[in-house]
């Protein structure tokens, strides 16, 4: 057990590649956040639209730890000289690539009517796979790309500091607010 | 007293939490039917979005779309002409509700709440807890006044129940119902959706349900099962209406249940058996453009497709709802039922406006059905002066036993204990794009008082923001075609005067 445990990255290689999950979920969430809220000025005060965001962090909070953990188990599963060692680069390529693609299936739903049949057929999700693994293998071997993102992912660190005391706050008030 | 010792404190911390956090799992009072010695009857209100009285049978429309709520009709008070305060869902479902006008309880915008001053003011309050009482919405809007108004509802079904697969995760967080679905209905897991990794594999799961779903009946197969619009819910009309069917079975005097079924409400997708079934060539008599149309205008013979559809959509609805009253009927639960039905709003096909977001407030578009059957009615009533959404709070409550609450606007209806008064006011109104928290700006109002109906739109740049009136005489014109409003009118004058004196007395800023 000891054996696979060890192929588990650093905290120091961790961090970089969690905040660039962080960095593109709760991006995407706050650019739709802001798209909506014209709209519930309207009717929502300030509190309400804080509500709805206090919801989001909590669920972006989730969703990367969720991405993570992803991450964590390909580490473990994986000889170690290709991805553990190489953790911060093709971490945060296959998270950049990853939830680029995710953006893109997301984008597909953006109405009740259309259903994204193209989007979801075996074959354009079997050459997304294919493109998403070149991309990481190359952010491996390539020793600019891999600089890059290396350098990128450890200015995300930043974020970080935002957005996990922010998240665990939300977390709090909606359990207060759901159980009382 | 001894000090409060680190440890000690630490152990009353998690005392206190994790006696918060089983709370929730504790069985609660409210769960559970009252038993009453002798129960009075149940309640039960079906709410059809979007059906228009002008497209029903029952109300003398050509086509034969309503034959078992005719038949129903029989055994009912029929209303025939009774309005929506509102004429969206928004403002018509939170005026059947609350038995308020949309200038009280402010719900105006689409997806908008009640006034938080005022939300205490609804039909599950006033009918108190000696009723289970009971909620159910496919439309995710009326679900935002259910959160509001939750702790006088026992049971709240989620909007997708019944559906082909149920993905709403907000009806799990409880006491929090309101902000837990405007995250994840209207932001999270709305179609976009705004959560990247949980919205988008919702979406992915909710879309395979869809195409994997068995819908032989179809004519799309399971790409032409109806669905909303507002959120992504798919189903099929037999599967909702067997839900219905046995949630209802399952309920013990006396019962309050809010059904509101998104039927008729575009998309319009009938069954096998019932597309084409107006395939029959007619098309109504053209009628003027108007100013307010909008910019979004739709050729006469696609608005005729449209309305044909929704007829056929109509009558597969019909058909299904006679279906639920006949097991009903065969189980007695209608005997021991004051059955209403009715519609948050209307639907339109005429003037260069499809459906209903249109500031406009002709009948098609506000004028809905009504019809009330008493325990063991046996013989049809009708009623033919005008009649309100705000009336059907204070007569449930009457026929409770109990008085109307004080802050009510509407009136007992007649036939149940109400006053026939033909000078009375009925009003509809349209302000979405006002702000709810701010005096009334932009809107249109509608006053029907016995055969008139005067219309006035305020602040309209159409109009250059000036005044404006029509007025329509529905006994002679029902399909309102000759606007009679002329300043050197005296009626004219006279009822323009009574709407503008009561505009000015609801149009300021709402209490908070």
């Amino acid at each position: 057990m000891s054996r696979y445990f060890s192929r588990l990255p650093t905290w120091a290689q961790i961090a970089p590649v969690y905040a660039v999950i962080v960095l593109i979920v709760y991006s995407w969430t706050i650019l739709w956040f802001f798209w909506r809220m014209p709209g519930w000025l309207y009717y929502l005060n300030a509190g309400e639209i804080l509500m709805a965001y206090a919801y989001s962090m909590a669920t972006n909070f989730v969703e990367s730890l969720v991405v993570l953990s992803g991450l964590l188990i390909l580490g473990i599963a994986l000889p170690k000289k290709w991805f553990c060692d190489v953790f911060v680069a093709r971490g945060a390529a296959l998270v950049m690539a990853g939830l680029g693609y995710m953006m893109y299936l997301g984008d597909q739903f953006k109405n009740t009517v259309d259903f994204p049949k193209l989007a979801l057929q075996a074959w354009t999700v079997a050459v997304a796979v294919v493109g998403i693994l070149l991309i990481v293998f190359l952010a491996g071997r390539i020793s600019i790309i891999r600089r890059v993102l290396e350098l990128l992912a450890d200015r995300a660190t930043v974020f970080l500091f935002i957005s996990i005391p922010l998240s665990t706050l939300a977390m709090l008030v909606i359990v207060a607010r759901s159980l009382i | 007293m001894r000090r409060l010792s680190r440890r000690d404190f630490l152990k009353l911390g998690s005392i206190i939490s994790g006696g918060v956090a089983l709370s929730r799992f504790a069985p609660k009072q409210a769960l559970t039917q009252p038993s009453a010695s002798v129960p009075g009857p149940n309640i039960l209100i079906f709410v059809f979005d979007a059906m228009s009285a002008k497209n029903l049978s029952l109300y003398g429309y050509h086509r034969r779309t309503t034959p078992n709520l005719e038949r129903f009709a029989q055994r009912a008070t029929v209303y025939n002409q009774h309005y929506s305060a509102g004429n969206f869902t928004t403002p018509g479902t939170a005026s059947l509700l609350t038995g308020l006008y949309p200038w009280t309880h402010r719900a105006i915008n689409t997806g908008g709440p009640i006034a938080r001053a005022v939300a205490d003011h609804n039909l599950f309050r006033a009918l108190g807890s000696s009723y289970y009482r009971l909620a159910f919405s496919q439309n995710f809007w009326p679900n935002y006044y259910f959160g509001q108004f939750l702790p006088e509802i026992e049971k709240i079904l989620s909007p997708a129940s019944f559906s082909v697969i149920d993905q709403i995760i907000s009806v799990k967080f409880g006491a929090d119902l309101v902000d837990s679905h405007r995250a994840f209905g209207d932001l999270l897991f709305q179609d976009g959706p705004a959560s990247l990794v949980f919205g988008v594999f919702d979406k992915m799961l909710l879309y395979e349900a869809v195409a994997r779903a068995s819908a032989p009946d179809y004519p799309g197969g399971s790409n032409g099962i109806p669905h909303t619009e507002n959120y992504p819910i798919y189903f099929q009309l037999k599967d909702v209406f067997d839900g219905v069917r046995a949630t209802l079975e399952s309920l013990m005097p006396p019962s309050l249940a809010y059904i509101h079924f998104w039927s008729p409400h575009a998309p319009y997708m009938p069954t096998i058996k019932f597309d084409s079934l107006f395939e029959d060539g007619w098309a109504p008599k053209p009628k003027p453009v108007h100013a307010l149309a909008g910019s979004d205008f739709r050729s006469v013979r696609h608005m005729n497709y449209q309305r044909q559809k929704y007829d056929e959509y109509v009558a597969n609805l019909d058909d299904e709802f006679g279906r639920l009253l006949d097991a009903l009927d065969a189980r007695g639960i209608l005997d021991q039922s004051y059955v209403v039905i009715t519609s948050d709003h209307g639907e339109f096909f005429e003037r260069g406006v499809e459906r209903h977001l249109t500031p406009l407030m002709y009948d098609p578009v506000v004028r809905v059905p009504l019809l009330i059957r008493a325990p063991g009615q046996r013989s049809r009533q009708d009623v033919y002066l005008p009649t309100d959404s705000v009336d059907v709070l204070p007569t449930l409550v009457h026929l409770s036993g109990a008085e109307p609450p004080d802050w009510c606007e509407g009136k007992i209806l007649p036939a149940f204990g109400g006053v026939e008064d033909p000078e009375r006011n009925i009003f509809m109104m349209d302000a979405k794009y006002n702000r709810a928290f701010l005096p009334l700006t932009r809107a249109s109002f509608g006053m029907r008082k016995g055969a008139h109906k005067l219309v006035y739109y305020m602040g309209f740049k159409q109009y250059q923001k000036k005044d404006k009136f029509e007025l329509y005489d529905l006994d002679r014109d029902p399909e309102e075609l000759s606007d009679l409003y002329s300043e050197s009118s005296p009626l004219a004058r006279s009822l323009r005067d009574e709407l503008l004196a009561k505009v000015r007395e609801v149009s300021g800023k709402p209490a908070s």
